[in-house]
């Protein structure tokens, strides 16, 4: 069970660092907005946020499985 | 300026992440944690990159953003050219459109999906800015279509009144005569260059 749970934490914190990396970039262009930041923010940036928010629904949906929730 | 409320909100919730990412272990383990955690990981920062895009889409429609590129600056001046009879100069001095957005509202076509043919041809500006290069004349992409002033102009009193409009008054609605055939200057480049400017005080 501990290694389910680790397991599950491990995926988490993947979804928070890319999640966080996508807010990041949005950060940075923030503090210098022209219409490059702005486009740069809205094409890496969110679709980072994006994929971090796919990755922590993954890790719940296979966190579920391996406990046999599903 | 800096959009301050913007860049503190992209702040906290990257504090938040961090947070999340440390307490994830001890999180992980109940239910109101696991919450936490969607809130925090996957809710909030959609929220705030939706904030984030929504305010730089509004953004894109200000006359701010579009004089931002120095190959639209001699048009930003022609806004203040001393000439009552040049259309920019005109609807800018007179406050005919919100100055605030006076390129995007006399350039963006007012069909269904103007805006996002407008937002789309912005992303090609962008493009020539700062990859393709700026074409040594800078051009509509078609024909200033009369659609944009009867936008405004349609049942104003000076455009139904006007004894030039009448007798032509349908081929304008059907956009076989172009507004421009009569006002013929939009942006009076030649009062620029002279920089005979107009100003309010």
């Amino acid at each position: 069970m501990a290694d389910v749970n680790d397991k599950a934490t491990r995926r988490i914190r993947r979804a928070a660092v890319v999640g966080g990396l996508g807010l990041l970039v949005q950060f940075v262009a923030a503090l210098h907005w022209t219409p490059m930041t702005f486009i740069l923010s809205a094409a890496i940036g969110a679709p980072l946020v994006l994929v971090g928010g796919g990755l922590f629904l993954r890790a719940v949906w296979k966190n579920m499985r391996e406990k046999g929730a599903v | 300026m800096l959009p301050i409320q913007l860049i503190v909100a992209l702040l906290a919730g990257i504090a938040i992440t961090a947070l999340l990412f440390r307490g994830a272990p001890a999180l992980a383990g109940h239910t109101v944690g696991r919450v936490v955690l969607l809130v925090g990981i996957a809710a909030l920062p959609l929220l705030l990159s939706i904030g984030n895009i929504s305010y730089g889409v509004h953004q894109s429609s200000t006359t701010g953003f579009c004089l931002s590129c120095h190959e639209m600056q001699r048009h930003g001046k022609s806004l203040f050219a001393d000439n009552r009879q040049a259309l920019a100069a005109t609807h800018y001095q007179n406050r005919l459109v919100d100055r605030e957005t006076v390129c995007y509202s006399c350039h963006k076509d007012y069909a269904m999906f103007g805006d996002v043919t407008a937002k789309l041809n912005g992303l090609r500006h962008v493009w020539a800015h700062y990859i393709a290069g700026v074409p040594a004349k800078i051009e509509l992409y078609k024909p200033y279509p009369n659609s944009n002033c009867l936008h405004c102009h349609d049942d104003a009193r000076r455009f139904v009144d006007g004894v030039a409009h009448r007798p032509i008054v349908s081929a304008l609605y059907a956009g076989t005569t172009s507004c421009l055939s009569c006002h013929r200057i939009a942006h009076d480049m030649a009062k620029v260059d002279a920089e005979q400017f107009w100003q309010a005080h």
